[in-house]
Order: C-alpha cells, then sequence, then structure tokens
C-alpha cells in the first residue's frame, strides 16, 4: 500500500511538470465545451460541425501550423466568469480567454485586460475591418480590448409550414410584420387560422428573452438607454409603449405563456406555434430539425432578425471575442497572440457556420458566407445589431434585472408602470454602488 | 424478529403508502437513467421519446471518450477520501477534548467553533482564495483538500457523541495505568465507530458534490473534479440539445456514491439507527 501511494504521488509529481519542448506556450481559456472525443486530433476545420467541433479544429489547425507556438487549451463550465475572476485575483490569468461583449467594460474598469491594439498591428488588422457592431462591442474609452470573433442576438426562427396554413406566405417566404400593429393583426390570423399561438416564448427563467424585446424596441425609437455609466432610463413614454405592446400579445393569447428555453425549444421543434424569437445560437439545431424528414420543420424553417415595429431598424446583440488578460508576458508569447489573432481573423468564416454572425465586414460579403443556409436573409443584424454602450459596466446582472421585471410585466405579474420603474431602480442603485 | 413485528404492524395500506411512495422515490432516478440511454437529436422535440426504444449507451461512450474523465474521476476521489480521513481525525481528537479534557477558556472555545456552523463559505470564499493564492495551492490538491477540513459540525457531532460514554470508562482505564492517549485510541474511539462512520457519510458525498470551491481553485483543466470537469465539457445551450448527454454526466458523476453506499449500507444504517438511538 505504501509503495503503490509513493507511485502515485511520483506520478502526479512528474504528471505535473511543464514539458520544455522548446515552444512557446500560450495559454487559452474558453467555453463551448469539450468535445476532444470527437475533435482531439482533428485539424480538418471545414468538417467540424458545432461550436465546439469549429474551435478545438481550429486551434488544433493552429498549433499544427505553427510548430514553434503551442495554444494550451482549458475548458472552463459556461460562461467561465467566476473561474476567470478567481485567476485574476490569484495573479494567474490566462494569455487569451472567450469573453462577451457586454462583460469586456467589468474587466477593463479594474484594468484586468490589455488594449489590444500592439496585437492588431502586429497581425496586420485593422479595427476597420470589424463590423460596427462587433467594433463598438469591444471598444471601450476609444481603445480596443479584444479581437471581436462573431455577433450573436435574437432572430424570429419562423415554421413556415405553420405559416402557410395561416395565409402569410408570400413568393415562398413568410410574411412578417412592418409595424406593431401589423404584428398584432397577423398573429391574430394566424392564431385563427391554425389554432396555434404565433408566438413562442421562454418567459419563464429567461430574462434575456424580455430585456432583448425591451432594448431592441427602445433603441429602435432612439431611446438612450444608458444617458451615463450611472443611470438606466426604461421608465419613459417609450419604454411604457414597448411593455404594453407585449403586454397586449400575452393578455390576447397570442404567444405562449408560461415556458422556459427549453419548453419553448421543444414547442418550436414539435410546430407548437409560428416564430419562436431566440438566438443566431440555435440556428444549427432547427437547421438539423428541417432536414430530418418527418420532422415538423422539415424543409419548413426560416429565420430573419426582429422586424421592424417602430421607428429605425436596429437590434440589441452581443458577442463573443478574445480579450487578453493583464500579466507579464515574454515577447515571444506577446508575438504568439498576435499570430493567432491573425489565424482567428482569416477563419472568422469557419466560425460563422455555428450561425453566429462575423465579426469582420469582409466575411459578411463573402460568397461562402451567403451560400451557407440563411445566411443572407440574417446576415442584416452584423450592420443592424447594436451592443450596450461600452461604458456600461454589469451587463449580465442588468441583463437579469431587466429581464426579471419586464417578464412580470409582460405577463401581467405587474403593471407596466411598476415593471419599468423597479427595473430602473434596481439597476440605478447597483450602478451607483460601483466605484 | 423486531423487523418481523415491524411487519406485522403494516396494514396492507400502509404497505400501499409504502409503496406509492419508493415510486415517487424512484421515478426520477429512473427518468434520468432512461433520458441517459437515448439518442440526443431524438429527445430535442419529444423527451417522452425515453419512454420508447431504441436506446443507446453513446452518452456515456462520450463521456468516457473525453481524455480528462479519469483524470476528474481520480482527482474527485482523492479529493473526498482526503476531507473524509481529515475531518474524521480532527473532528475525533477535537471532539475528545471538548468532551473529556479540562483546559481554559474550553466553553469559549466549544461556542467559537459552533459559531463556525452559521456562516456560510460563501461568506468567506474571497480572503480564502486569497490566502490559498498567496500559499500557491491552486490548483493543487492540498489546496482542494484543506477548506474541507475546516468541520465545525464534525467536530460539535463528535463531541456530542462522546459525552455520551459514560465517564467510568475512561476511570476505569485509569485505575488500570492507561494514558490519556490509550483511553482515546483504545476506549473511546473504538465506541464512536458508528458517529465516525455517519460523519465520513456525510462528509465524503459534501466533498464529491462540492462545486464552487473547486471551480474557482482548480482553474486547470486537470486539476478539475469530476463535478466541475463534466460542466465544463457541456456544450448544449439551456441543457436542451444535449440532454441526454446531461443525464448521462449525472448517472456517471453518480455511480460512485451509489457504490459507496451498496458497500457499506450495513454500517450506513446502523450508524444512523444508533445515533437516533443516543
Amino acid at each position: 500500500m505504501r509503495r503503490f501511494l509513493l507511485a502515485l504521488m511520483t506520478a502526479f509529481a512528474l504528471g505535473s511538470c511543464a514539458p520544455d519542448d522548446g515552444k512557446t506556450h500560450i495559454y487559452l481559456q474558453r467555453f463551448f465545451g469539450e468535445c476532444g472525443a470527437e475533435y482531439g486530433g482533428s485539424t480538418d476545420v471545414a468538417k467540424a460541425e458545432g461550436e465546439c467541433g469549429i474551435i478545438t479544429s481550429l486551434v488544433n489547425k493552429f498549433n499544427a501550423e505553427n510548430p514553434d507556438l503551442r495554444v494550451d487549451v482549458n475548458v472552463v463550465a459556461w460562461p467561465g466568469y467566476p473561474q476567470l475572476t478567481a485567476q485574476m485575483a490569484a495573479r494567474d490569468p490566462p494569455d487569451l480567454v472567450t469573453m462577451h461583449s457586454g462583460v469586456i467594460s467589468d474587466y477593463v474598469a479594474d484594468r484586468l485586460l490589455e488594449p489590444v491594439e500592439p496585437y492588431l498591428k502586429r497581425a496586420g488588422i485593422s479595427p476597420d475591418e470589424f463590423t460596427d457592431a462587433t467594433r463598438l462591442g469591444v471598444t471601450i474609452g476609444g481603445r480596443v480590448y479584444a479581437l471581436p470573433w462573431d455577433t450573436h442576438g435574437g432572430l424570429f426562427h419562423v415554421n413556415t409550414a405553420l405559416f402557410e396554413k395561416a395565409g402569410l406566405m408570400r413568393n415562398g417566404s413568410p410574411v412578417l410584420p412592418n409595424s406593431a400593429e401589423e404584428l398584432l393583426e397577423q398573429a391574430r390570423q394566424f392564431q385563427e387560422r391554425t389554432g396555434k399561438p404565433y408566438l413562442i416564448q421562454s418567459n419563464v427563467g429567461d430574462p434575456a428573452y424580455a430585456a432583448r424585446n425591451q432594448y431592441t424596441y427602445m433603441m429602435a425609437e432612439g431611446a438612450v438607454l444608458f444617458p451615463d455609466p450611472k443611470h438606466i432610463r426604461l421608465s419613459t413614454p417609450v419604454g411604457r409603449k414597448v411593455a404594453a405592446f407585449f403586454r397586449r400579445i400575452n393578455e390576447e393569447r397570442l404567444g405562449t405563456l408560461n415556458m422556459d428555453t427549453p419548453a419553448a425549444i421543444a414547442a418550436f421543434v414539435s410546430g407548437e406555434g409560428g416564430i419562436y424569437p431566440t438566438g443566431t445560437w440555435m440556428i444549427g439545431s432547427f437547421e438539423q430539425e428541417a432536414a430530418t424528414p418527418g420532422r415538423p420543420l422539415y424543409r419548413h424553417y426560416a429565420v430573419y432578425p426582429y422586424p421592424r415595429l417602430w421607428g429605425e431598424r436596429v437590434e440589441y446583440v452581443s458577442g463573443h471575442a478574445w480579450a487578453v488578460p493583464a500579466r507579464k508576458r515574454t515577447p515571444k508569447q506577446r508575438e504568439a497572440i498576435a499570430r493567432f489573432f491573425r489565424f482567428m481573423a482569416d477563419h472568422n468564416f469557419d466560425w460563422t457556420r455555428t450561425g453566429h454572425l462575423p465579426a469582420f465586414k469582409a466575411v459578411l460579403h463573402d460568397p461562402r458566407f451567403a451560400s451557407l443556409p440563411h445566411r443572407a436573409d440574417i446576415a442584416p443584424l452584423a450592420e443592424m445589431g447594436r451592443p450596450l454602450p461600452g461604458y456600461v459596466r454589469r451587463q449580465n446582472a442588468i441583463e437579469g434585472i431587466v429581464g426579471e421585471e419586464m417578464a412580470a410585466g409582460f405577463i401581467g405579474q405587474k403593471p407596466i408602470d411598476t415593471a419599468l420603474k423597479q427595473a430602473e431602480r434596481r439597476v440605478n442603485i447597483l450602478l451607483g454602488q460601483l466605484n | 424478529m423486531a423487523a418481523d413485528l415491524r411487519r406485522g404492524r403494516l396494514t396492507p395500506l400502509g404497505w400501499a403508502g409504502l409503496a406509492v411512495g419508493a415510486a415517487i422515490m424512484l421515478a426520477p432516478l429512473i427518468w434520468t437513467l432512461l433520458l441517459s440511454l437515448k439518442d440526443n437529436a431524438e429527445l430535442v422535440g419529444h423527451s417522452d421519446a425515453a419512454l420508447r426504444a431504441p436506446y443507446t449507451f453513446e452518452n456515456y461512450a462520450a463521456i468516457m471518450g473525453n481524455s480528462l474523465t479519469l483524470r476528474w474521476l481520480l482527482n474527485s476521489t482523492i479529493v473526498a477520501l482526503g476531507q473524509t480521513a481529515g475531518v474524521l481525525i480532527l473532528a475525533s481528537l477535537a471532539g475528545y477534548g471538548f468532551a473529556r479534557l479540562d483546559f481554559p477558556f474550553r466553553r469559549a472555545l466549544f461556542i467559537f467553533v459552533l459559531v463556525g456552523l452559521a456562516i456560510p463559505s460563501q461568506a468567506v470564499i474571497l480572503v480564502q482564495h486569497q490566502l490559498f493564492a498567496w500559499l500557491h495551492l491552486h490548483n493543487s490538491y492540498p489546496g482542494l483538500i484543506l477548506p474541507g477540513l475546516i468541520a465545525p459540525f464534525g467536530v460539535f457531532f463528535m463531541t456530542t457523541y462522546m459525552r455520551g460514554i459514560p465517564r467510568e470508562l475512561d476511570e476505569a482505564a485509569m485505575l488500570d495505568g492507561a494514558s490519556r492517549w490509550t483511553i482515546f485510541w483504545k476506549v473511546i474511539l473504538p465506541l464512536t465507530i458508528p458517529a465516525q462512520s455517519t460523519l465520513a457519510v456525510f462528509t465524503f458525498l459534501g466533498a464529491w458534490n462540492d462545486y464552487w470551491w473547486p471551480l474557482i481553485s482548480a482553474t486547470r483543466s486537470d486539476m478539475y473534479t469530476l463535478t466541475v470537469g463534466l460542466a465544463a465539457a457541456q456544450m448544449n445551450y439551456a441543457q436542451t440539445s444535449g440532454l441526454g448527454y446531461l443525464m448521462a454526466q449525472a448517472v456517471f458523476a453518480s455511480i460512485p456514491i451509489f457504490i459507496v453506499y451498496i458497500v457499506f449500507q450495513k454500517q450506513i444504517v446502523r450508524a444512523m439507527a444508533g445515533t437516533a438511538i443516543r
């Protein structure tokens, strides 16, 4: 037993030694899951599927093409911020980390991220090459703090079989509304002819859904949601108009009321409603359903950005980016990060096969991108997308508060005015507590 | 005999109630197992597909296909066993001290330990993390095991148990010339086996299921415990597209606990009963 324990401890000690392979190592931390069983040795990015498969193959390919470098990957549970914060507190952050654009401001405020302009310059990448949405998402106070990787936001996923039954198809495409009144009319027609709800909504346990709706249509009316870094402004005539519209949808039972995200997804793929407003990240799964004979969505799936209901056609979006936590690094490691940026920029198209929209304008106009299913229809999102201003901190927490209050207002648990005022008060208290 | 008597008293209605209770307890476990044996795509639209064949082991194959799964399993085993052993040793010694020895501020110290029961671990997580960072203990086994050794419940539990053991036993041993250590080691400790078993089970389960501290202390994937590793391996949004995989993870993570329970079932039941009687 004693010998066994000794052998075990020796094995651990040896196993924890870093190999001196003469390569420059950089340490990358990401979410998107672990799929080493399927893609551990794959460098064929074109054959990889899904977020995990594509990112794993991309890193493998980078390592294969750069024999003097080695990207060591650490996969964290989504979204990975508790671990990242802990690593920063322990002065041992990774060299590269996946980050949502809405979170960058929190780390920048505490000077925990490096501006990436030097890396971009060395990689020959200009921020002008980024789409507007992604550039805004990674720019704070005029400095660029990450290499944008994609844009993601809400989309109207449509069951075209039910739309056909409802008489809402024209030239093979679903007829989407151009105003709030038109949406209500079409929804009533849809309900009458199909007996099913027009909207499948995840109003339960999914604050992002309600927040996205409120942000998007207030932005469309030109509302300034955050007049300064310490205040949100929701309780306005525009805020009330948007919230009252979603309340009306629910009062008329034109949308589902008591579904969480898994229930809403299951309802949509089972053909239980016309439109499911959810993110870009679901395109792959729904495409798979649309390609499977016998399934309700078989050959009857379409997807578009949120329709314009008022004012300007804009939509609230977020995005993934590659950030560089502040820490001591060798010149060789800095060079390695720059080369990694160049490689990822060159392979941004591959990532768009996940359903996310490109971070680079060139990919947006790349025929390969347009030839992917539905991408021509959703491409406008990359240009009409608007993130929250870079100076707004705690965007995730704020989304949680706004979504929770607005969902209560939308489904009638609270009067609209109360929901808006409480959301505003809670967010302002949160922002007021920040240094 | 006692079991027969109890069985004799149970009416058919009682049996029916027991059966219903057992079914309610077992239903989620069976549901989890069935879901874990289904193709993920089939479950996206209809989770009730779990009630119909065909079944597959592909989700378990995917878990085992991950090169780090066995490493995480080993890490969890080392951490859980390390914490269990440590807590048993420290809680027994402290419990004996509080139950049998007279020393200055004993009462105040015991209250101090009890106060520890009222402090949630989240309240001290920041300073604890900072301390372990200074000591360079993150991403190490000591870093994962040591915080679990602070076990005020264990000390309280063992103190209470040892106070219930008659002092006459100590006195008789002393008359025979036994030292304090001999009394502890040869007289008192063997009598606390039921309590030790109970405490061991609680500690092992707590350590095995712990997520929060390993999440922020073990930030390198080769040092993840099973709970953190399996969570990191997930890749589906809102646990919808990979429901079968998620359930397979749950089943996989609970297998060692299940084995522990099956192997030590007698001791566990006896320990619980013994504690209850006392």
